[in-house]
């Protein structure tokens, strides 16, 4: 019943065939102006995400002490604890901050941690010396830090110096304490903050001062970057501040999402003029085939079976304008991604072949699928109208009339 | 009035107005025994296809009631006269009104696919009716690849393909010549005493009357013989 219906839906399709492809052409061009923006924009969110990815350490999380009006939430071993048991969280530390200044004056900012061995946390990697030994006042430098140091201040690796510590007294009067560290590794180059920072055991931190807290901060590494989003809401929701390379990957979508959806937007237009097309010729239709709609009517057809002779036009349009709008959508894609994306970067410069990588626009199973549904329902939706108008009718008058 | 068990037919005091002033029946009664071939006879605006679109459940009247076989027509009920048209009644118009996109064997076949039957059921049964009617080397064609008179038959089938037990036909030689005419008349005929389908037939030629069992006349809309 269901494949008859198709058939003589589409033999009455046929018979008008011009019109019938210049309507599918209709939806059509809607379905692959949306395919085409929407990859487009999706495409530029990917190569931008990868590029964040490959930049920076995606899975580490930064965890600060926040201020709730008066109450500063303040971190203790038992949050640590509480952070550790997370799910998807493989490790966390407690870490204190710093600030010293070398003899010349160069402010340094010291992060004390428990550990720094290659790999570990931190995922450190060295590009000379080792670690610094527990309970030891000595330091680890960051890649550029490192640099840092030696141009300006002359130190080198397995040097010692000294680093004044300004603490001030009851009556606001600087007191001022000086320690000497020893420099035994600099960090590779990582591409974040901690390029910029000298790791010292946490111990000495808090030691060197007489009013350290014990904890400032926690770092916390999470299993996949996909996980990352997660642990930091769960963070986040202890009252705690959590900040990360993976902000920035978030604010990359906010601002996709914005710029997808304003250009799928005005593809839209095009996918609603091609639903209005589809809607003036099934009321073309209908009005063409009154007569025949009447003698339909006569030799037992309800008004639901007229309906879904109608609605099956619709459908067969809807489908093959989906089809054909993937498809012009995914040569669109190609294009951009052979052609276009040459163009491009001839245009902007080879400092951008990073950020575009293999492929500009992303075409999906899911935008595919989305595309089709969409000219699907749009099609059966302005055919709804035609159809009832036709189901309506009055038989006699129908038969009737010279249509 | 008392009902008549035997009366496939029952047309009970049946009036059509479209206007307080403007009618197109008037109080009309008559009833049909099964198997009979009654013609309805009257000029032109007399009110005839009206009557038959009211039998059929294509119209509905203003007053007055229409049973068939016992059962009385629910002019308001959608479904009932959707029944109605799918297994009581047949219909056969004066313009054949065969689907100008289909063959002739899809066109007798078009109803039963409201009744929901298999592809190939449907076919047979088109093709059986095609031979019934004399056509059985013309399955295949199209309506405009047809003369008036095999289009006809072709219509004829088609009213046929349900296997009601009335057939409706509204002036079915009004545009065909006399010889062509009286060839479709016959077939009518036929079909009635060989099948047992009661027929009701409009027209306003008085001597192919002569081929029924009983004519009633009609005049503005009112039952005069």
């Amino acid at each position: 019943m269901i494949s008859d219906v198709f058939s003589i839906a589409f033999r009455h399709l046929w018979r008008k065939r011009l019109r019938f492809f210049l309507t599918v052409l209709g939806i059509t061009i809607g379905v692959a102006a949306v395919i085409a923006t929407v990859s487009l924009g999706e495409g530029i969110r990917y190569n931008a995400v990868e590029t964040i990815k490959t930049q920076s350490d995606l899975t580490l999380i930064t965890v600060q002490p926040k201020v709730h009006g008066d109450v500063v939430q303040l971190i203790t071993g038992a949050r640590i604890m509480e952070i550790r048991n997370l799910s998807s969280v493989t490790g966390a530390e407690g870490i204190t901050r710093d600030t010293y200044a070398t003899a010349r004056q160069t402010f340094i900012p010291v992060t004390g941690i428990d550990s720094v061995e290659e790999g570990g946390l931190l995922n450190l990697r060295y590009s000379r010396g080792r670690p610094f030994s527990p309970e030891t006042r000595e330091v680890v430098a960051g890649y550029r830090l490192g640099e840092k140091l030696q141009r300006y201040e002359g130190i080198r690796q397995n040097d010692r110096f000294v680093v004044t510590i300004r603490e001030y007294d009851a009556s606001g009067k600087p007191l001022d304490s000086e320690i000497e560290l020893t420099l035994v590794g600099v960090l590779q180059e990582r591409g974040d903050s901690i390029d910029e920072i000298l790791l010292a055991n946490r111990g000495a931190v808090v030691a060197a001062r007489t009013d350290a807290p014990l904890y400032d901060g926690i770092l916390v590494r999470v299993d996949s970057p996909e996980h990352v989003a997660g642990v930091a809401a769960a963070i986040t929701g202890m009252q705690l501040g959590a900040t990360g390379a993976f902000e920035q990957i978030e604010s990359v979508n906010r601002l996709m999402d914005m710029v997808v959806l304003l250009l799928a937007l005005f593809a839209v237009i095009s996918l609603v003029v091609g639903a209005l097309m589809i809607m003036n010729t099934m009321m073309t239709s209908v009005y063409e085939r009154v007569r025949e709609i009447g003698i339909t009517m006569a030799v037992g057809a309800s008004r639901r079976d007229v309906i879904r002779l109608i609605l099956a036009e619709c459908l067969i349009i809807g489908i093959a304008g989906g089809v054909l709008g993937c498809f012009c959508g995914m040569v669109f894609a190609a294009l951009v991604n052979t052609a276009g994306r040459s163009f491009i970067l001839s245009r902007l410069g080879e400092e951008f072949t990073l950020l575009f990588g293999t492929e500009i626009a992303r075409v999906t199973p899911g935008l595919l699928i989305a595309g089709l549904v969409v000219s699907v329902l749009l099609a059966v939706l302005s055919g709804l109208y035609p159809a009832v108008k036709a189901a309506r009718l009055n038989p006699v008058e129908a038969i009737r009339s010279g249509g | 009035m008392t009902s008549d068990t035997r009366s496939i037919i029952e047309v009970e005091s049946v009036s059509k107005r479209y206007t307080e002033t403007v009618s197109a029946l008037r109080d009309i009664s008559f009833s049909v025994a099964p198997g009979e071939f009654l013609t309805i006879v009257g000029r032109s605006g007399s009110g005839k296809s009206t009557l038959l679109n009211i039998i059929g459940g294509l119209d509905h009247p203003t007053s007055g009631n229409v049973r068939i076989s016992g059962a009385l027509t629910d002019y308001h009920n959608h479904h009932a006269l959707v029944r109605l048209r799918r297994e009581m009644v047949g219909f056969v118009f004066q313009q054949f009104n065969l689907l100008p996109a289909m063959t002739a064997a899809d066109n007798v076949a078009y109803p039963l696919l409201f009744h929901g039957r298999p592809r190939q059921e449907r076919q047979e049964r088109a093709l059986e009716l095609l031979s019934l009617v004399g056509l059985a080397d013309r399955t295949g064609h199209y309506p405009a690849e047809l003369s008036g008179g095999e289009q006809q038959r072709v219509a004829i089938a088609r009213a046929l393909a349900a296997n009601p037990p009335i057939v409706l036909a509204d002036e079915p030689t009004g545009n065909l010549d006399s010889k062509t005419s009286r060839e479709i008349y016959r077939l009518l005929r036929e079909l009635n005493t060989d099948q047992g389908i009661t027929f009701l037939v409009v027209t306003h030629e008085r001597d192919l009357a002569g081929y029924s069992d009983r004519s009633i006349e009609l005049l503005d809309g009112q039952v005069v013989a």
